[in-house]
């Protein structure tokens, strides 16, 4: 039996979007740009994706564009943004806990002849509305902060920073990703102005993602061809993927409440017992204002890769911000974010829940964890145990 | 390839580590290698006689690659001349466990280098070298001070509360900051303690330092603070590997 605890790294599509993606495959596979009768059914499916969306975010569905996934949605906003609003300021404010696909972008725009300001977190991964509002220049022209973040799980105060923005007259963006169908969304009341979406983490197929623009904000294409998505993106849709898109934002709007229950329950579990039964280990992210299905621990003296594949041994699949897992053999840099040190980073454990996981899942987590982290304690140089 | 594609040697060696501990006596010496960008460390304990490898043992703190090359090079060395264990190469070591992922051939691959390390310090050992003094350097100004006076630096602590929920770092001035660091465990989960020596005089509220929540730095100093208006970050300086690198703290208290 396979334990699957990393959902924040993918998700299985769910059997009812597979079953509503089907029929676009063959029996409806028109091409919206025609006329006829066959392309008047992927019109239908299209426009009622952006609805379904949008409803489930607070938006209309105008207000949605479907793109290849989140990380070309953050391109689209940040240097669709940034390159059209060139004339009323060159200044960019993200924060050090952003995805590495955010950094990345920043950095592209610095190479453009922005300026980037990035900033700092609270050891819990909060940004704090004064840190941020001291870096705000009458350059600044837009200000990127994630809803939630995807590795700590420490969730935002979105209103607080959407309300700051608006009043400065500064577009905001956020990359909902981590936190879609596992938080409530309103982009009006928080003055969310772009949004990054993806459609996986919905339970949705992979290689489809959106972004909300809301109306009256202005951005460049990227993707330049025959002018679909209101010339914002263009290419042909990817109509099956935008049906199960739409099933995917449904069946989260009914069902959200009470997955989320059952995910705290799971996670409080898994928090309460590991930080009781492992001598040295911290909670990293904040206490209470952090998604519903994310645990993430430190263990003192203990390198995540040496975890990984000891839970691999017991076929538990779980995740970690050590250096020696990356590509870049660098440390989280959200871990390090947070006022960690290398080889504190080194030692973390990300367990994420999802839809298709079951008590039993946390009870093989919990259930070999303790003896796990104990036998690598005993080879650690770092680690000297307690009498 | 995937950095964690290991061969099954490798895997087999990460589950069952031979060689695992440490010895004592007045004839074993110790190496110790660190991977300063990754955090990685080993320290392998050896014990020579009549120019041979009788013993060794190893721990390790690192990923699956770092364990298994230790326990490997341990079954290469043992019974060795240490002229001959001095010789065994990084290549040699991922040969004997059937390749490391490429990313992994530097990084974690320090067995041998860690072993040089120990057997170089029995040879040390071995001539009467002379003590060199422990380079009592004058302390360095620290970059940037004077900007954050009032603005996250702290030279007396009259109100704990203050810290309350902040990162704050302490300088080592004796006892009076180990006292200080002690009771702000009680208002913030994160202090760190950084001290130039290697380790701490003896003594009660060393222990007790030891056993809190408090970080200690051995071996360290801050070189610069960062901000915007306020303390944000610092640039620690370790004395020891000669690196330096960035943490994020929110006030620093250098004692009067």
């Amino acid at each position: 039996m396979n334990f699957y605890l990393d959902y924040q790294s993918s998700k299985p599509v769910d059997q009812r979007v597979i079953d509503a993606m089907l029929p676009y495959q063959h029996d409806t596979f028109g091409n919206p740009s025609s006329l006829h009768a066959v392309g008047d059914d992927a019109t239908e499916v299209l426009e009622a994706s952006r609805g379904a969306i949008g409803a489930f975010i607070g938006a209309e569905k105008d207000e949605i564009i479907f793109t290849s996934g989140a990380t070309e949605s953050n391109n689209l906003a940040l240097i669709g943004y940034s390159f059209r609003n060139r004339d009323k300021g060159n200044h960019v404010v993200i924060a050090e806990i952003e995805h590495i696909s955010i950094h990345n972008i920043a950095k592209y725009l610095e190479k453009n002849g922005f300026v980037i300001s990035k900033v700092p977190v609270d050891q819990f991964g909060v940004v704090k509305i004064e840190k941020l509002a001291e870096r705000i220049t009458d350059k600044t022209i837009l200000v990127s902060v994630g809803y939630a973040n995807n590795e700590i799980g420490t969730v935002q105060n979105i209103s607080q920073i959407g309300a700051l923005c608006r009043e400065k007259n500064i577009a905001f963006h956020t990359d909902a990703v981590a936190a879609e169908g596992l938080l409530s969304i309103d982009t009006n009341k928080d003055n969310i102005d772009l949004m990054t979406l993806s459609s996986n983490d919905i339970y949705g197929p992979k290689g489809l993602g959106a972004l909300y623009v809301r109306k009256g904000i202005r951005i460049n294409p990227l993707i330049i061809g025959g002018g679909q998505e209101r010339g914002l993106r263009s290419g042909t849709e990817n109509i099956p993927a935008i049906a199960g898109m739409k099933k995917a934002a449904e069946i989260i709007q009914n069902e959200m409440p009470e997955e989320t229950k059952r995910f705290q329950q799971y996670r409080d579990k898994i928090i309460n017992e590991v930080l009781s039964k492992v001598p040295r280990c911290y909670l990293n992210g904040h206490p209470t204002k952090r998604l519903p299905n994310n645990a993430h621990f430190r263990f003192d003296g203990v390198e995540g890769e040496s975890l990984l594949l000891s839970f691999k041994e017991k076929k538990i699949a779980v995740s970690t911000g050590s250096a020696c897992s990356s590509k870049t053999l660098e440390p989280s840099h959200t871990l390090i974010a947070l006022g960690l040190l290398h080889e504190e980073a080194h030692g973390s454990l990300e367990i994420t829940l999802g839809r298709f996981n079951q008590e039993a899942d946390v009870d093989a987590l919990l259930a070999v964890l303790p003896e796990i982290v104990k036998r690598l304690r005993r080879l650690s140089p770092l680690y000297k145990e307690e009498v | 390839m995937k950095s964690t594609q290991y061969s099954d040697k490798v895997l087999d060696h990460f589950k069952n580590p031979r060689n695992v501990g440490t010895l004592e006596g007045d004839d074993v010496t110790v190496g110790r290698v660190g991977n300063p960008v990754c955090g990685d460390l080993m320290e392998f304990y050896v014990k020579v006689k009549d120019g041979r490898i009788e013993d060794i043992k190893f721990k390790t703190f690192g990923c699956g690659s770092a364990i298994a090359t230790a326990s490997m090079i341990t079954e290469l060395a043992k019974g060795k001349t240490i002229d001959e264990a001095i010789k065994i190469t990084r290549q040699d070591v991922a040969d004997e466990l059937d390749g490391l992922p490429p990313i992994k051939m530097h990084c974690s691959n320090l067995a041998a280098d860690a072993l040089k390390n120990a057997i170089k310090n029995y040879q040390e050992k071995q001539k009467p070298a002379p003590k060199e003094d422990a380079g009592s350097a004058e302390p360095g100004e620290i970059l940037g001070m004077k900007n954050f006076e009032d603005r996250g630096i702290f030279h007396e602590v009259t109100d704990l509360a203050k810290f309350a929920d902040k990162r704050t770092m302490i300088l080592d001035s004796g006892e009076r900051s180990m006292e200080i660091a002690l009771h702000l465990t009680k208002h913030t989960p994160r202090v760190i303690f950084v001290t130039k020596n290697k380790q701490l005089p003896s003594g009660s509220k060393v222990e007790e330092l030891k056993a809190s929540t408090v970080r200690i730095l051995y071996e360290s100093e801050i070189l610069e603070i960062n901000g915007l208006n306020t303390v944000e970050k610092v640039t620690i300086h370790d004395l020891n590997e000669d690196e330096e690198y960035e943490l994020f703290v929110d006030s620093i208290i250098i004692l009067r």
